[in-house]
C-alpha cells in the first residue's frame, strides 16, 4: 500500500475560539479575568500614547516659541535674550552616523549570516549564534568604555590613512588634522552594536528558506552563489530589510556609546565624516541634561526627545510592516 | 491480471534537509585551498616584515585582493569557473566572521583583564562615600551600585513581568478582537529609545512632583523597556503549549481563567522564567534612562523612593572619561561585574530554552 505520511501541524493558536466570556452565561470569574487581562494588554498602547501626549505637550510650546527654526537651524544659545535653540545639526547627525553604521554593518552581517547558515558546520554555527547573541547583550555603556579606550586610538590612524589616500574625496576631507570625535568613529561603534541585531535576524530568515527549494537548486547544479542569489536572498529579502531597519531604529536611538566617541557640535557636519564633530539627538539630551540652565532648556530637551521618538517610531513601524507583509505572503 | 501498486516510501525529515553538495570536496580541493590561503599570507607576512606600509592598508589594499585571487585560482583549478563566485563569498564570509570575532574577543578580553585589576572584596562590598576619582583602588567600591542595580531591576521586574505575561495571555489565550493591534503596539514599544523612556518618566513623574529622582523612577523607565521583551517572549512560549491541554481542561469543566492559571501558565513555566530573564538582560545595562531618572549617589540607598541612587551602568558612565587612572580602572571593574551579571542571565536563559519540552 502506498503510505504517505504528513507532518501533522498543530492548530494555529490564531484560530478564533468562540468567545463566550461576554455572554451572560459566562462564568463571573472568567469575565473578571478577561477584563483584567484585556486591560493589562493595553499597557503598551497606554505607554506609547503617554509618551506621545506628554512629550508632545512639552514640544508644542517649544516649537511655538522657537518657530520652525527649532528643526531647521543650528543655534544653541542658552544665554541670549530670548534664548534660541535649533536641533537641525543633531537630527542630521543622528541620521548620518546611523547610515555610516549601516554601510559598515550590513555587508559584515550579511556575510556573517551566510557563513553561519550555509557554510559553517552545525556546531560552529551554534557557537556563532550564541556569540552573536552575547554580543547583542553587551550593555551600550560597556561598548562605549571599550570604544573610548581600545577602538578610538587605532581608529585615528585609520582615519589618517583614509585622509591621506582618499582625501581628494569630499567625504574624507580633513583640514584640521584632528581625528577625534568624528562621525566616522561614532558610525563604527554603532555598526558594532548593529551587527548582532542584523546578523541574527538575517540568519533566522535564511534558515527558514524551504529546504525543498535549496535541494531543487542544488539538483539543478547551482553553485552556492547561484543558490544564494536566486533562492535564499529573494526568499528572505523582506525579513532582511526589516532586520536592517530594526538595526537602524536602534542606531538612531543609541545614546551612551555615542556619547563617549562623538564630539557634539551644533553646526551641521554635512559629509566630512572624518572631521571632528557631529551630532546625535539622543546623545545631546544626555550631554545637556546635567547642565541645563532653567526649566525652558529642559523643555527643549524634551522636545528634542519627542522628535527622536517620532523618528524611531516611523522607522520601526516601516520595519515591522515589511517583516509582517513578507511573513503573511509566505503564510 | 496483477495490479501493480507502486510503493511510495514515506518522506523522512532528513530527505528534506539541504545536502549542501558544495561541502563535498575532492582531495585536490584541500590542497588548492591550502595554497590559496598560504601564499597570500606569506606575501602579507613578507610585506609586513620588509616594508613599513601601515597594517590596515596592507590588509585591505594588498592582502584582500591577493586572498580573493588566491581563492579564485584554487576554486577554478578544482571546480571550474562556477567556483569563482563561491570562492569570493567564502573569503568575505570568513573575513566577516573573523572581524566580528576579533571585536567581540577584544571587548571580552579587555573587560576581563582591565576589570580584574579593580576586583577585590572591598571593591564589591564597599560604597563610594568619601571616595574621589583620585582615591587609590584599595578604598571604596561599587557595593552601592550593585545594590542599586538589584533594587531598580527588581522593582522593574515586579512591574513589567505581570503586565508582559498578561499581554501574552491576551494574545494567545483570550484572543480578543484587538490581538493584531496589541501585537503592533508591543512591537512599536520595543523600538522606543531608552533615552525617550527616561524622558517620559521625567515628564510624567518627576517634573510633576509625583516622584523624586529615585530607584522607583528608574525602575518605571526600566519597566517600559522590559515590557515588550517579556511580552513577546512569553507570547512565543505560550504558543508552544499544546492546544490539547487547553481543550482537555475545558472539557473537564474548567473555567477559562482556571485553564490559563492552572494549566497553561504552569505548563509554560520555564518559558515564562526565560521571558523574565531576557527582559532583565535587556535592561540591566541601560544607562541613559537612569541618568535622567535616578541620577547618582555615593551612598548605599535601600529606600526606593527617597533618594537618588547609583547603579552599575551609571557608575561606569561617571568614571569612564575621568583623568585619573584609578577611576578608569574602577569603571572597568564595574564593567566586569555588570558583564558577569549579563553572562549569568544569558547562560541561564540558554540553558532553560535548550531543554526540550516534555512530550
Amino acid at each position: 500500500m502506498a503510505t504517505l505520511t504528513w507532518k501533522v501541524l498543530p492548530v494555529a493558536p490564531d484560530t478564533p475560539i468562540r468567545d463566550l466570556s461576554k455572554s451572560k452565561k459566562a462564568n463571573r470569574g472568567d469575565r473578571v479575568f478577561n477584563t483584567t487581562i484585556t486591560g493589562a494588554a493595553f499597557t503598551s498602547l497606554a505607554v506609547l500614547a503617554g509618551i506621545t501626549l506628554f512629550l508632545g505637550a512639552k514640544a508644542v510650546p517649544v516649537v511655538q516659541d522657537q518657530g520652525i527654526g527649532f528643526l531647521t537651524t543650528t543655534i544653541w544659545d542658552t544665554t541670549g535674550v530670548p534664548p534660541e535653540y535649533g536641533i537641525a545639526g543633531m537630527l542630521y547627525g543622528s541620521v548620518l552616523i546611523a547610515f555610516i553604521a549601516l554601510f559598515i554593518a550590513v555587508p559584515v552581517s550579511m556575510f556573517l549570516a551566510v557563513f553561519m547558515v550555509f557554510m559553517a558546520p552545525v556546531r560552529v554555527s551554534k557557537l556563532l549564534t550564541n556569540l552573536v547573541d552575547l554580543m547583542a547583550a553587551i550593555p551600550s555603556v560597556i561598548i562605549g568604555l571599550w570604544a573610548f579606550y581600545i577602538l578610538v586610538p587605532p581608529a585615528e590612524g585609520w582615519q589618517d590613512l583614509l585622509n591621506q589616500y582618499l582625501g581628494w574625496l569630499p567625504l574624507f576631507q580633513n583640514d584640521s588634522g584632528n581625528f577625534t570625535g568624528t562621525p566616522f568613529v561614532a558610525g563604527v561603534v554603532l555598526a558594532i552594536m548593529m551587527i548582532p541585531i542584523v546578523t541574527s535576524v538575517t540568519a533566522e530568515v535564511l534558515k527558514r528558506t524551504p529546504p525543498e527549494l535549496i535541494n531543487a537548486a542544488e539538483s539543478l547544479g547551482c553553485s552556492m552563489w547561484t543558490m544564494l542569489r536566486y533562492v535564499a536572498l529573494p526568499f528572505g529579502r523582506g525579513g532582511i530589510i526589516g532586520g536592517i531597519m530594526l538595526g537602524l531604529g536602534r542606531a538612531l536611538g543609541e545614546t551612551i556609546a555615542v556619547f563617549f566617541v562623538l564630539k557634539i557640535v551644533y553646526d551641521i557636519n554635512f559629509f566630512n565624516i572624518i572631521e571632528s564633530g557631529g551630532g546625535s539627538v539622543a546623545t545631546l539630551i544626555v550631554a545637556k541634561f546635567g547642565e541645563t540652565s532653567g526649566d525652558f532648556e529642559v523643555d527643549v530637551l524634551l522636545a528634542a526627545g519627542f522628535f527622536l521618538f517620532l523618528m524611531t517610531l516611523v522607522v520601526n513601524a516601516i520595519a515591522n510592516l515589511i517583516v509582517r507583509r513578507t511573513e503573511r505572503l509566505k503564510g | 491480471m496483477t495490479i501493480l501498486i507502486a510503493e511510495v516510501p514515506p518522506i523522512r525529515a532528513e530527505d528534506l534537509t539541504p545536502q549542501r553538495p558544495w561541502t563535498q570536496r575532492p582531495k585536490s580541493f584541500w590542497f588548492a585551498a591550502l595554497l590559496g590561503i598560504f601564499i597570500p599570507l606569506l606575501i602579507l607576512g613578507g610585506l609586513y616584515a620588509t616594508t613599513d606600509i601601515a597594517p590596515p592598508l596592507l590588509l585591505i589594499v594588498f592582502y584582500l585582493p591577493l586572498q580573493l585571487i588566491g581563492a579564485a585560482i584554487a576554486a577554478y583549478s578544482t571546480k571550474g569557473k562556477h567556483g569563482i563566485a563561491d570562492s569570493s563569498i567564502i573569503v568575505f564570509a570568513v573575513g566577516a566572521t573573523i572581524l566580528s570575532a576579533i571585536v567581540l574577543g577584544s571587548m571580552l578580553v579587555t573587560i576581563i583583564v582591565r576589570g580584574f585589576e579593580a576586583l577585590r572584596p572591598s571593591f564589591i562590598f564597599q560604597n563610594s562615600v568619601y571616595i574621589s576619582p583620585s582615591t587609590p583602588l584599595e578604598y571604596g567600591g561599587i557595593g552601592h551600585a550593585i545594590v542599586g542595580t538589584f533594587l531598580i531591576v527588581g522593582i522593574a521586574t515586579v512591574i513589567s513581568v505581570p503586565l508582559g505575561i498578561a499581554t501574552a495571555v491576551y494574545v494567545t489565550e483570550v484572543r480578543g478582537r484587538a490581538v493584531p493591534y496589541v501585537r503592533f503596539f508591543v512591537q512599536a514599544m520595543s523600538g522606543v529609545p531608552s533615552v525617550v523612556a527616561g524622558l517620559f518618566v521625567l515628564t510624567v513623574f518627576i517634573l510633576t512632583g509625583v516622584l523624586q529622582q529615585s530607584a522607583l523612577a528608574g525602575a518605571i523607565a526600566y519597566a517600559i523597556l522590559m515590557l515588550p521583551t517579556v511580552a513577546r517572549t512569553a507570547e512565543e512560549v505560550l504558543r508552544l503549549v499544546p492546544e490539547d491541554l487547553r481543550t482537555g481542561a475545558l472539557a473537564l469543566g474548567s473555567t477559562r481563567a482556571r485553564v490559563v492559571l492552572n494549566v497553561v501558565l504552569p505548563a509554560a513555566r520555564t518559558g515564562v522564567v526565560t521571558a523574565m530573564l531576557l527582559g532583565i538582560a535587556r535592561v540591566v545595562g541601560e544607562t541613559a534612562p537612569l541618568l535622567l531618572t535616578a541620577l547618582k549617589n555615593d551612598q548605599t540607598v535601600t529606600n526606593p523612593i527617597s533618594d537618588p541612587i547609583s547603579a552599575l551602568p551609571t557608575f561606569i558612565f561617571d568614571n569612564v572619561a575621568q583623568p585619573y587612572p584609578d577611576a578608569v580602572t574602577r569603571a572597568w571593574g564595574a564593567a566586569l561585574v555588570l558583564m558577569i551579571l549579563v553572562s549569568v542571565l544569558f547562560t541561564i536563559t540558554r540553558f532553560l530554552s535548550a531543554r526540550k519540552p516534555r512530550k
